[in-house]
């Protein structure tokens, strides 16, 4: 996880491949299509990572409708616990029936794991894209603003990547969550409840900004040098319209690159937090204290664990897999260098 | 060569700083973690362990938590007290024996059973001559009054047991007295007389409790020593310690040239170590890595039908354990005695058995039911603690109490299955009308933390093993109105009813050779106490006799006070 | 060059700086720990003591000094059992630090190694499969990984230990034996970002124009490959490397700790969390973060030492 922001990336950036290069793909690019367009075709191409996005979206759905799922196959909600019922009397619980009640079983006390699955991969999710809206918007911004106009203010932000990215993420992220879970977040300006799912994501949100901004102001750095941009600062356009109008779309490819990967590590992050608790609380679902739940029943009931262990490596694996796509679609000779 | 070495460098630079901090962390002398003898080994050779302690000489205790100290003048765990019986001898102690021959009292440092004079209100009795602690200072009669001083000092969570009784106790607990007055001692003759404020039927007990013990005045501190107890007179002494991962129980070597008769020396030397998953913890012994699953521990649902099938190392022994739910009567909701009584109709019992691996009896009495006292009438309002509640009539009650929507915190422990025992029960509360959220607390903390009075936990998980055979025990430290005090306070429902105290003045008096003569009175104040709700007993757990098959399990002594037996456990 | 270094190791003094600030703004925020403490200390005498000790009764910026000096001094005494934080961070240092050399090894070898091979064979099954790995890897979450293994291999098969630390010097087979399944727990996602981050670096310098001059010049492929392609390509992954490992170190491990049960840094710091105990949370979180921070400026220092470019 490279903190230190100025060397390697620089030596990395120095080295970049040459524009009209012939040969390689690109080379039969039509007349009058845009990137974007030949991305997307491509893309198209890329039948395995269409299927894996495929898979992600489809589980993304199924957990949007998890309150459907609930009420009209599952008959109980995702914190009901049936111990009569659902656990036999040594207290082990069901297993999958494959019926619409209990369909993948019972968790240790007695709540439907399939509606749970669904209602903590909303939670999850939430968490996950919340996360990721935050570190783009922060990493943009902060990237941007650092790579264009470099002096004390890129100083002050790389400092502060730096400084950000060095905590360990976990231990920061169970301190916080664990505290702010007691006591809520109060800054004055807007108050998050304790039990708000918006804490967690807030905290891997500012953690991974880092990782994204250097990427990107490293990206600006070298964009500010080009002709466009003398010629927009000659056309008597202000810092920002530059900003805004010809620097933003360029790095837009980058952006959008980045996205499934801090999606994937958000989601990761999430579970592994939640797996400590200092995530979602309980009862509360969430993969993550699914897993940590059912840890306890792998030696006579594994689905408990199972279930959402795979969910979750599905749901993440669908994500990189459709991320590579997008990443080999948008920029085929890697221009963008992401240094974990 | 020169693009490579940049690379080389670095990684070396890292190894070799990382590889200096290893080292220089291994110089510290401390226990390993775990067991370390492979599943497949079942020898006793010294090549599948890892020190010089895992040996035929050291048994393994796997444990589910640190005890809430290791200082006796501040715990009252059973996973303190198993360990304090055999470090920390008062006066008197519990005969080493399983069943109820286990519930006799013997003498310890005191060479006989003592003198009662005064219509119950005096102890006499002499300590023993030449005893001497683990580091060689004599035992002296003063000692005891200095433990008792400490206990009470320090914040003891039983320490009701002497502010009740001993005259001068409750003052000096107070800081208004500087010496707890009733206490007598000679140290040249040994002679110790103790005055009782009013006559107590069970006193000989709590002399025989651990806590109430003799510690060297001369030199141990009085201030809390967690990591670093202090030195105590029996057959083991305290090594070892670190916090949260293991301790030792080593045989202490002046103690064999002293025994006291009835409570012998040990035969191995015990390694605890802490393993909070409960079914790695039952894993390990099943799998013979381990000796010994602490009794304090519930083996998981995953593993109980495994487990109950091996009788040559398994038992499942009924130890007069209640499971209860405390309704702190100062607060909302529960200071409205109708919220209460919708808790009582409404908490799960069989779901909680369940939950328990099945070794719960579901009950709603304090009293456990192998217990004089336990009342024999059915529960109060219609309950079957062998079926479903009746939830409408619950909810029903929450309205009229004008509660409902009520926040409510359930404080609740960490492992299993104690912690799905909260979710059921915060679930309920939920179901019935309030808003019920969760709060955990690691288990090592968690007694610590609701016998905070400041706290004011408003409802939670609780326990209470019995120290000895009689009601005495649950009522002076759970219900009474005098026992609530800022630190280390055991009434957590902060219940001061007049009734109750009434009834356990007249109570208290009652010697414990008679206590059969009051035991319909006993019965009838279970039965109220249950009825005003102030406590919520779900059920009476078994405690698990459970060891590898290392250990010699006929000569293994069961207490039904203080579980297994160290000094008894033996190798085959 | 010494310019260089002087501009760096201030540089360095300043992140720690505001690391430490920002640490302790954080934990200043926190809910009072005096107050809030578990019953046994709650004697008025015991907190103001506390209070004193760590300065809250004082301003901020004496506080900051006064909790700066306590850690620096190794006086730091946590809230639970009153155990000093120094001490206790000693012992649990060598496990967490030979989980750290033993995955490290592990994972740089096998990451290299799958990298070199992914980009050798490219586009062909070999590829292919690494890729699959690999994307599975990074996708696998390393508790479930670890508990799925700990279960398997250690309760249920008994092939290995489930979980626990045997200390090197008690007995080094045992030890090893006990850390292999950490290890590889640990590994598994570092093989597959090294994996994939070495596979693209390579194949995009194999098109870089002095690979085309080395070609030119007569060298043999083999030549090309190891001397220019493969060492410029490595220079990523050894940056990554120095900065995952110094991650691990300072405690970055705990859900691998936790799962086995090690007893190291980090699952020292996630206990210490539960129990709400904040001093040992504090120094080690300034410990991980300064062992980052000085191993990457050391890193960079040595680099512009061998590369004149960089010190500009």
């Amino acid at each position: 996880m490279s903190a230190t922001g100025s060397t390697p990336a620089s030596v990395i950036e120095e080295s970049l491949p040459h524009e009209g290069w012939p040969g390689g793909e690109g080379a039969e690019v039509p007349p009058g299509i845009g990137p974007y367009q030949l991305a997307w075709r491509r893309l198209r191409r890329n039948k395995v990572a269409l299927a894996f996005g495929g898979l992600f979206l489809v589980i993304l759905i199924l957990c949007l409708l998890a309150p459907l799922y609930a009420k009209y196959v599952a008959h109980t909600g995702p914190n009901s616990e049936n111990v009569d019922t659902a656990l036999n009397q040594f207290g082990v619980p069901l297993g999958p029936t494959w019926h619409a009640k209990y369909f993948l079983g019972a968790d240790p006390v007695g709540r439907d794991v399939a509606v749970r699955l669904l209602y903590g991969g909303r939670n999850s999710l939430e968490i996950g894209f919340e996360a990721t809206l935050i570190t783009i918007v922060l990493a943009t911004l902060l990237g941007v603003l650092s790579g264009y106009f470099r002096g004390p203010l890129d100083g002050f932000i790389s400092r502060a990547f730096e400084v950000i990215w060095a905590y360990p993420v976990y231990l920061l992220g169970i301190v916080l969550g664990v505290v702010l879970a007691i006591s809520g977040l109060d800054l004055g300006l807007f108050k998050i409840g304790s039990s708000s799912l918006l804490i967690t994501a807030l905290i891997i949100g500012v953690i991974y900004t880092p990782y994204v901004g250097k990427a990107i102001r490293g990206q600006v750095l070298g964009l500010r040098e080009r002709e466009f941009i003398d010629a927009a600062r000659q056309q008597g356009l202000g810092n920002f319209r530059i900003m805004y109008q010809e620097i933003l779309p360029n790095v837009a490819s980058t952006i959008i690159v980045f996205i499934p990967l801090v999606l994937a590590n958000a989601i990761l992050t999430e579970a592994g937090l939640s797996f400590l608790g200092a995530g979602v609380r309980p009862p509360n679902p969430s993969w993550g204290t699914m897993i940590s739940e059912g840890i306890n029943l792998l030696p006579s009931a594994v689905h408990t664990m199972l279930v959402p262990g795979i969910m979750l490596v599905l749901c993440v694996l669908g994500i990189n897999v459709f991320g590579d796509g997008v990443r080999d679609a948008l920029d085929p000779r890697a221009k963008i260098r992401i240094d974990h | 060569m020169k693009k490579l070495t940049r690379p080389i460098m670095a990684s070396a630079l890292t190894l070799g700083v990382v590889i200096a901090l290893a080292a220089c962390g291994s110089s510290n002398s401390s226990s390993t973690s775990s067991a370390a003898a492979s599943s497949s080994s079942k020898t006793t050779s010294s090549s599948s362990s890892s020190s010089a302690s895992h040996n035929g000489t050291t048994a393994t205790v796997v444990i589910g938590t640190f005890p809430q100290s290791l200082d006796p003048s501040i715990d009252f765990t059973t996973q303190g007290g198993e360990v304090h019986w055999l470090t920390y001898l008062g006066p008197y102690s519990f005969a080493h024996a399983s069943g109820t021959a286990g519930t006799q009292i013997i003498p310890a440092i005191a060479t006989t059973m003592p003198t009662v004079s005064d219509g119950g209100k005096t102890y006499t009795f002499t300590i023993r001559k030449g005893l001497t602690y683990s580091n060689g200072a004599p035992v002296k009669a003063s000692d005891l009054t200095f433990g008792i001083e400490r206990a009470l000092k320090l914040g003891w969570s039983a320490a009701s047991f002497l502010t009740s009784t001993i005259e001068g106790a409750a003052a000096y607990s107070k800081g208004t007295s500087k010496t707890v007055s009733g206490i007598t001692t000679n140290d040249s003759t040994g002679q110790t007389t103790i005055h009782l404020v009013s006559p107590y039927g069970a006193f000989l007990d709590i002399l025989a409790v651990p806590g109430v013990s003799y510690m060297p005045a001369a030199t141990t501190p009085l201030k809390p020593e967690p990591n670093n107890p202090p030195v105590g007179f029996g057959p083991y002494v305290i090594k070892n310690v670190q916090n949260n991962v293991s301790y030792d129980l080593d045989k202490n070597p002046t103690y064999a040239q002293q025994a006291i008769p009835g409570i012998p020396a040990g035969h191995l030397n015990i390694h605890f170590s802490i393993q909070s998953n409960t079914t790695t913890e039952a894993s390990m012994v099943l799998n013979n890595q381990a000796d010994v699953f602490d009794w304090g521990d519930t083996i998981p649902p995953s593993l109980i039908q495994q487990v109950s099938g091996l009788s040559a190392r398994f038992k499942a022994v009924q130890t007069n354990k209640t499971f209860y739910w405390f309704l702190n009567v100062t607060e909302k909701p529960f200071s409205s005695q109708l919220a209460r009584e919708a808790v009582q109709i409404a908490v799960d019992r069989p779901a909680l058995a369940r939950l328990g691996s099945g070794a719960l009896v579901p009950g709603c009495y304090l009293l456990p039911p192998q217990m004089t006292g336990h009342p024999t009438t059915p529960c109060p309002y219609n309950i079957d603690v062998n079926s479903t509640p009746d939830l409408a009539k619950a909810k029903q009650l929450v309205q009229q109490s004008g509660m409902s929507g009520q926040p409510v915190t359930v404080w609740a422990e960490n492992r299993q299955p104690r912690l799905e025992w909260a979710e059921n029960y915060a679930n309920t509360l939920n179901e019935i009308g309030f808003k019920a959220t969760l709060k955990t607390i690691a288990d090592a903390d968690y007694f610590s933390t609701i016998e905070t009075l400041k706290n004011h936990p408003q409802t939670g998980f609780a326990d209470w093993q019995q120290d000895f055979p009689n009601p005495t025990d649950f009522y002076q430290n759970l219900v009474d109105g005098n026992a609530i005090v800022p630190v280390g306070n055991s009434n957590y429902e902060e219940v001061n009813d007049p009734h109750i105290q009434a009834t356990l003045k007249e109570l208290y008096p009652v010697p414990a050779a008679q206590l059969a003569t009051a035991a319909s009175k006993w019965q009838a104040l279970d039965y109220y106490v249950t009825q005003k709700s102030y406590v919520v007993p779900y059920g009476y757990l078994s405690s698990p006799e459970f060891v590898s098959n290392r250990i010699n399990f006929n000569a293994l002594v069961f207490s039904p006070l203080q579980g297994n037996d160290f000094s008894s456990l033996q190798f085959k | 060059m010494s310019r260089f270094i002087v501009r760096r190791l201030f540089s360095m003094i300043g992140v720690l700086f505001a690391i430490s600030v920002l640490t302790f703004l954080l934990f200043n925020a926190l809910p009072n720990p005096a107050l809030r403490l578990a019953g046994r200390f709650a004697s008025a005498a015991q907190i103001a003591h506390i209070n004193h000790q760590w300065g809250f009764d004082q301003p901020v910026y004496i506080r900051y000094l006064t909790i700066m000096k306590l850690v620096f001094t190794g006086k730091v005494i946590s809230y639970d059992q009153q155990v000093n934080v120094d001490h206790q961070l000693l012992q649990y240092l060598p496990v967490t630090a030979s989980l750290a050399i033993g995955a490290g090894i592990i994972w740089l070898s096998m990451g290299i190694l799958f990298g070199v091979l992914s980009a050798w064979r490219a586009g062909k099954w070999l590829d292919r499969g690494l890729t699959v790995l690999a994307l599975i890897g990074v996708s696998m979450p390393v508790f479930f990984l670890g508990a799925l293994m700990s279960y398997y291999l250690g309760d249920k098969w008994g092939i290995l230990p489930a979980g626990g630390y045997v200390k090197l010097q008690d007995d080094p087979a045992q030890w090893f034996v006990h850390m292999l399944m950490p290890w590889f727990a640990l590994s598994v996602l570092f093989i597959g970002v090294y994996s994939r981050v070495l596979r693209s670096t390579i194949l995009d310098t194999v098109n870089d124009d002095y690979v085309r001059t080395a070609r030119a010049k007569g060298l043999t492929e083999r030549q090309t490959m190891t001397r220019h392609v493969l060492r410029n390509s490595l220079i990523p992954i050894v940056t990554l490397f120095g900065l995952d490992f110094a991650a691990v170190i300072g405690g970055g491990a705990i859900l691998t700790e936790s799962v086995f049960n090690l007893h190291g840094i980090g699952q020292y710091a996630a206990q210490s969390v539960e129990a709400l105990d904040i001093p040992p949370v504090l120094v080690i979180t300034l410990f991980g973060a300064f062992v980052v921070v000085i191993l990457g400026a050391v890193t960079d220092i040595l680099y512009a030492y061998l590369d004149p470019r960089i010190r500009l």
